[in-house]
């Protein structure tokens, strides 16, 4: 418990340092007012509009009437939209967490077995193709793999539908896009930790005892190597934001992702800050989460 | 162990096989015939609409949507003039004041009667309030004077004979005064009303806006049930869904994707013209060097713009010298459709102008705001190279590009396309008086000066289109920009159905039929 306080107290200013990252880099990289105007704007008519976004305070004053408002829990309001931007980020929230969970999903599915089989088989004709593979999906672009499965499994094949957000069929193709950087990350390492596992006194003792290969394999050495595995998977989320910028923009998926990208933009300013932030606190979250996963896994870590 | 793991290895098969195949069928069975059978028409943009405010947005793409839900007093109908659609007919009184008649029996969606205070409502609001971004293409309106339920006038500050267009384009939709004013902005949002033939159902943000046919419309009954509109950004997704009958129509078709739809059976493309000018605009003042006429003439005729159309736009253009494209009020035709190419004579030009073995320049252009824009500046700096003249290339992301066009802050020459959402020479050339020319291209030429500052009160239409004209021949000799070509926009279609794009890029549902 006190472990868990101190955790989050320490993330307090790790949260300070985005908010202020994220809104100095979102200010110097253009000003949104000339991709709110034609070209054609008056000069009037830009400062009447950078007057009522409250764009000409001095930065720091804008920072911290921003930070003030934060405290509040008021982001402020999207330029694009003109609606309150924790909202907005809150309405994809549900859309983005379905696709991940998909995709984690599908990374499983694809990882464990191949990782295990790879680990068992270690040197064979299995082995190669599977670590080549995992070499292949972890190089493979997302953008990439998205607009092939596209073209293949739904324009040349009609099997799914090409985007958007619905039925089961319209998730299939994101999450395998987005799943199979995850899987050949976690393939690779269920492979690795496998075989430490398997090298190990209480495998050759089970083994002299004569115990079947298959019940060595799953239950002593599977649950040992999963210790590792299931904290990196905690640690994925990061990736898995990452990876849901790109996939849903070529799905069209409307969720978080996708927001943040069109609002990076258009520079609409109040939508990234709350964007980030929210996407901060749950990469934080689960890194927590893995910390206590991995104390759960293993009794004998403690975290004092 | 080399059983199971064979067994689980097929189970997760089966399972995957097996979700994805129940999908199949579904998808296959639906999606397609949902779009071919039934009375509901799916649109693919690029983009989704911003927001159901008509005055606080200036995007073309949304005001394409809102057109079906909304209607103005009157419709600009191009060459064929302007049609009445809310108002039953108008009148100008005299130089500042304009009278108009509504439509009787017109009614909201949500069943409310539409009278002249709804139109005193709705205008004044956005030629008052200097925060909405129409603000500027309205503020010209003084006042709007209610005469009787259905009768009111519009007075202007100045005369303004561009009204009808300003009243004929984003932001004229009429609103609900009354609806608005009970239920509040917020309201409105969420739930908007609007005259139009197509009412609004639900919206999810970058997803889909749905429209339902308006049965109490006071024009022809919709000829859609239902109406979709997708938000698709990326290029290629959009494509896949037409070709895969996932939409019937797909807007912002990329040249190179053109060919692999036309050969597809059941979906084509359609091309056709949209209001944005490429072009070059250059420093015209004695301490630049293309100050001097004879240089801005050589590199217009060092540049071979067909070929761009032809290579950079696959053919998606059209060359042009004049920004004033047939269309547009004002619009002087012999100067478009045709363009300068002959090096030869660049170079003896420049001979003449002192430069027989060239100069220096720089040319400044944004990258990644227009179609190929990066890819244009590169081919003209090549072009002129040829004829001697070196071109130091200035490629700047647009927010800092457009950073430096508010300063007036460019070098001899720079690369920009404007649009022009009022169909009119006015806002196409009133860069070129000698104010507003100060400090971006110095162009100092009293008669154009004269004939543009005329033309912009001139209530004689027939005489003010002929000052425009004439002030486009000048500014084609003297070159203070110089045209590249007018950006067409292509469009997918599914060959079902039958779609004539318009000009100013709307779409209205009613004009896209079955065949």
């Amino acid at each position: 418990m006190k472990y868990l306080v101190q955790s989050m107290i320490k993330t307090i200013p790790v949260l300070l340092l985005i908010t202020l990252i994220v809104f100095l880099l979102i200010r110097v990289t253009g000003d949104p007012v000339s991709l709110m105007l034609p070209e054609t704007a008056t000069e009037e008519e830009r400062d009447s509009l950078r007057e009522s976004m409250g764009l000409n305070e001095p930065l720091p004053i804008q920072y911290f009437s921003y930070l003030g408002d934060l405290v509040t829990g008021d982001f402020g309001d999207s330029f694009r939209y003109n609606t309150d931007a924790l909202s907005l980020v809150l309405e994809r929230l549900p859309a983005t967490f379905e696709l991940a969970i998909a995709s984690m999903i599908v990374a499983i599915i694809i990882s464990v077995p191949l990782g295990i089989l790879s680990a068992v088989k270690r040197n064979s004709f299995f082995d190669l193709f599977i670590t080549g593979g995992a070499v292949l999906g972890k190089a493979m672009p997302n953008f990439w793999l998205g607009i092939m499965l596209i073209l293949f499994l739904s324009v040349t094949f009609q099997i799914f539908p090409v985007s958007g957000r619905g039925t089961l069929g319209h998730l299939v193709l994101p999450a395998i896009t987005l799943g199979t950087g995850i899987a050949a990350e976690m393939t690779r390492l269920i492979r690795s930790s496998m075989l430490e596992i398997l090298e190990q006194d209480f495998i050759r003792t089970a083994r002299s005892k004569g115990l079947r290969e298959s019940i060595i394999v799953n239950k002593h050495a599977f649950r040992n190597a999963l210790i590792p595995v299931v904290t990196i998977m905690a640690l994925q989320t990061a990736t898995l934001v990452g990876g849901t910028l790109i996939t849903e923009t070529v799905f069209a998926w409307p969720g978080l992702g996708q927001l943040l990208v069109q609002s990076v933009n258009l520079r609409d300013m109040a939508v990234v800050q709350a964007a980030t932030f929210i996407i901060a606190i749950f990469v934080i979250l689960s890194n927590l989460l893995a910390d206590l996963i991995y104390r759960f896994l293993d009794p004998r870590i403690k975290y004092e | 162990m080399k059983k199971q793991l064979w067994l689980l290895l097929l189970v997760l098969t089966l399972i995957i096989a097996g979700c994805s195949g129940g999908e199949t069928n579904s998808t296959e069975g639906e999606e397609p015939v949902e779009t071919s059978d039934s009375k509901t028409l799916v649109i693919a943009n690029g983009t989704d609409i911003v927001t159901f405010d008509i005055h606080d947005h200036n995007t073309t793409s949304t005001e394409a949507v809102h057109v079906n839900m909304f209607n103005y007093l009157v419709t600009n109908q191009g060459e064929e003039g302007f049609q009445a659609d809310l108002a039953e007919s108008w009148e100008n009184i005299d130089d500042t004041t304009w009278s108009f008649k509504l439509k009787e029996g017109v009614t909201f969606h949500n069943g409310e009667e539409l009278t002249a205070d709804d139109v005193k409502f709705t205008l004044e609001r956005v030629a008052k309030d200097d925060t909405l971004l129409e603000h500027g293409n309205y503020n010209q309106i003084e006042a709007v004077n209610v005469i009787s339920d259905y009768e009111f006038e519009i007075v202007t500050a100045n005369p303004e004979p561009a009204l009808l267009n300003r009243l004929s384009r984003l932001g004229s939709a009429i609103l609900p005064q009354e609806y608005i004013e009970t239920e509040g902005w917020e309201v409105f949002l969420e739930n908007p009303v609007g005259t139009g033939p197509y009412k609004f159902m639900d919206w999810q943000r970058d997803d889909r806006l749905t429209l339902e046919a308006n049965t109490e419309y006071f024009g022809d009954a919709p000829k859609w049930e239902e109406l979709v509109f997708r938000s698709i950004p990326e290029d290629s997704t959009r494509v896949s869904e037409l070709l895969t009958g996932g939409v019937d129509v797909a807007v912002n078709i990329p040249p190179t994707d053109v060919a692999r739809i036309n050969e597809t059976e059941g979906v084509t493309t359609v091309q056709s013209p949209t209001q944005r000018v490429m072009m070059l605009v250059l420093r015209t003042d004695d301490d630049s060097v293309t100050g001097d006429p004879l240089v801005r003439e050589a590199i217009d005729l060092a540049i071979d713009k067909q070929a761009m159309v032809d290579s950079l736009l696959e053919g998606a253009g059209t060359v042009t010298r004049t920004r004033v494209t047939p269309g547009n009020v004002g619009a002087n035709e012999d100067l478009y459709g045709e363009s300068l190419y002959d090096p030869e004579r660049a170079r003896e030009l420049l001979a003449e102008a002192g430069y027989p073995d060239g100069f220096e320049l720089t040319l400044t252009g944004p990258n990644g705001r227009y179609l190929k824009d990066r890819e244009t500046v590169e081919l003209i700096a090549a072009m002129l190279s040829e004829v001697g003249i070196t071109v130091n290339q200035e490629l700047i992301e647009w927010s800092a590009f457009n950073q430096r066009y508010q300063e007036r802050d460019f070098a001899e020459m720079f690369y920009i396309g404007y649009g022009n959402s009022m169909f009119d020479a006015s806002l196409a050339l009133d860069r070129l008086t000698i104010e507003n020319a100060e400090g971006e291209t110095d162009y100092d030429n009293q008669q154009v000066n004269d004939l543009l500052l005329a033309a912009e009160q001139n209530m004689d239409e027939e005489e003010r289109a002929q000052q425009y004209q004439e002030a486009q021949e000048i500014i084609a000799e003297d070159r203070p920009q110089i045209y590249m070509f007018q950006l067409d926009a292509i469009t997918g279609i599914n060959e079902r159905l039958e779609f004539e794009p318009l000009l100013n890029e709307m779409f209205y549902a009613d004009s896209i039929t079955l065949k």
